[in-house]
């Protein structure tokens, strides 16, 4: 007994530092955003003013507009889950130096939003190299202001989304390919599959987990990694109009007076979506993790 | 699944993977490329080579905006953050891993929970704390942010390697009669020196490459890390250009270079959780 009873004060000794640490970083600042977001706040003086925070934000219609440009992301994952299958799928036939494309397409995902951001900030210029290609192919008359307009701002951001992200996708779906173990593939040879029928009998369906796992996270990346790719390229504008939730929570917080209550208020409601995106991680990873 | 293919068929496959290499490498290169050369020799033809490599925009760099001080600040910054957050993952990690103790699952399930909560929602009042503390504007305050903040993570990858730790190797270790700590350190640090590997090359590139949390802290030019100077200080020059390639270059060389020495590792961190 006194030997257990020894183990388990080992046990919360070794987590008393991390669990504290925790606390101050990030536990007791969560409740105090919390308390905060029913208050009128400047940083030194808070006045509570119950609901008025959760209202403005629920009816002045600004939230829709945030959410909407959370939802343009989200809309666009599709799309690169496509490209990294058929890119993994490709690489996967084993084609001579799949390694060489497979580290080639990795480099853009170890770089910085913010170089990624800047760098095609500069490319999408109007002089830029972009505008100088799609005329010398006769596409365009060479003068798209990329970044002024609503449409092409989202597609600036979201090729930068997709350049940062085909590496992750093709890394993870060459492993989830890789796992599917050869005698399956090797009976389906025997019973004459074609490769078609091979690739949507076998090779889909057994990378369903890691469909989900990367829909998932990327899901998850759409609402609270924007940030610094946004603050690259377009920094919300034109208008709002490209403006993601952490964003605006920044430009309350940090680039306007008196509005860390309004800030703390929207920062709960992305905490929410955040939770809620977790919850739907964990159900789905259980029901495909026999 | 290395069938022979019909040639037609692996020369359609190899011009999609060359397409698309080259819509992923060009960008590197045209950063890589146009950082060399003048800025009027720049607008006449943003797309071509330059007339001379010149590396005045480097000089610049190092002379103008002392960019290896950038690089020393971030380097430091990110060294002590990865000593404290090391320092309070490990013995937590072991606990979760090896020790039994009443609500151990439930504590561990707090942490991975933790790790779900968007940075960005407890920031604000962390800013109050740390200018409070004096700590604003002050590189404590970034150390310590992204010290803790990176604990559940780094917990959930040590407290996997941890399990596979054999148990006969921590007894012989009680039967010769030494401490706790000396576990710890002795044992238990050694033999998870992969792990803690991976884990400094995460950790270390995820805050080089972090606009966030120094954005928000640092406002002293002479504070600040390389990511965060390129976007605040050289974006005052934002018409020039190739000065403004040559930091964006300058920026994604430490972690392109970690990625090419340390492949191996990367691969595995990253698809830990992936599969399964």
């Amino acid at each position: 007994m006194h030997f257990r009873t020894k183990e388990s004060m080992t046990g919360y000794l070794s987590l008393l530092p991390a669990f504290a640490a925790l606390a101050a970083i990030v536990f007791y600042p969560m409740v105090n955003t919390f308390f905060h977001s029913f208050t009128k706040w400047n940083g030194a003086e808070s006045h509570w003013i119950g609901l008025r925070n959760y209202t403005f934000i629920f009816t002045n219609g600004e939230l829709w507009t945030l959410l909407r440009n959370n939802a343009v992301f989200l809309l666009s994952i599709p799309g690169i889950l496509l490209l990294s299958l058929v890119v993994s799928v490709l690489l996967f036939e084993e084609v001579r130096g799949w390694r060489f494309f497979r580290s080639l397409y990795y480099i853009p995902t170890i770089l910085s939003s913010v170089v990624v951001g800047m760098l095609m900030k500069m490319m999408f210029a109007q002089s830029g190299v972009v505008n100088q290609l799609l005329h010398a192919l006769g596409l365009t008359d060479g003068k798209t202001e990329w970044l002024t307009q609503v449409p092409t701002a989202f597609m600036v951001l979201i090729f930068c989304f997709y350049w940062q992200t085909l590496g992750q996708g093709a890394l993870i779906f060459l492993s989830g390919l890789s796992a599917i173990s050869h005698e399956i593939f090797e009976s389906a040879d025997l019973d004459g599959a074609g490769w078609w029928q091979r690739l949507f009998h076998i090779t889909i369906p057994s990378l369903v987990p890691t469909i989900v796992y990367f829909t998932v996270t990327n899901a998850i990346y759409c609402f609270i990694g924007l940030f610094s790719l946004v603050y690259a390229v377009t920094q919300g504008g034109p208008g709002r109009e490209t403006t993601p939730i952490d964003y605006m929570i920044y430009i309350k917080a940090f680039q306007t007076p008196d509005q860390l209550g309004y800030a703390s208020a929207l920062s709960i409601v992305l905490f929410a979506i955040a939770l809620l995106a977790s919850w739907v991680q964990i159900r789905l990873s259980n029901r495909y993790q026999d | 699944m290395a069938s022979r293919k019909a040639l037609p068929v692996r020369l359609i496959v190899y011009a999609v993977l060359v397409a698309i290499a080259i819509v992923d490498f060009y960008p590197i290169v045209y950063m890589a490329v146009n950082s060399s050369r003048t800025s009027v020799d720049f607008f006449q033809n943003p797309g071509g080579l330059p007339d001379a490599w010149h590396l005045d925009n480097f000089k610049a760099l190092y002379y103008r905006f002392d960019v290896l001080r950038l690089f020393g600040n971030t380097l430091l910054d990110a060294l002590l953050a990865f000593a404290v957050t090391i320092v309070l993952s490990v013995p937590a990690s072991f606990a979760f891993a090896k020790l039994r103790f009443p609500y151990r699952s439930g504590l561990y399930m707090i942490v991975i929970a933790t790790m779900a909560i968007p940075g960005i929602t407890f920031v604000i009042p962390n800013f109050v704390l740390m200018s409070r503390l004096g700590l604003v504007d002050h590189p404590g305050s970034v150390i310590l942010i992204w010290a803790v903040t990176a604990v559940p993570s780094n917990i959930f990858l040590l407290v996997a390697l941890m399990r596979g730790i054999p148990n006969e190797v921590l007894e012989a270790g009680k039967i010769d009669g030494i401490s706790y700590v000396q576990t710890l350190a002795r044992i238990v640090m050694p033999l998870s020196v992969p792990g803690i590997v991976t884990l400094a090359i995460f950790n270390t590139t995820g805050w080089w490459n972090d606009l966030f949390t120094p954005l928000i802290f640092l406002q002293s030019d002479d504070l600040k890390t390389m990511t965060v100077a390129v976007a605040t200080i050289l974006k005052r020059f934002d018409t020039d250009y190739p000065l403004l390639l040559a930091g964006l270059f300058m920026t994604s060389i430490p972690p392109i270079a970690i990625y090419v020495a340390l492949q191996s590792h990367i691969k595995k961190g990253l698809v830990i959780g992936s599969v399964k």
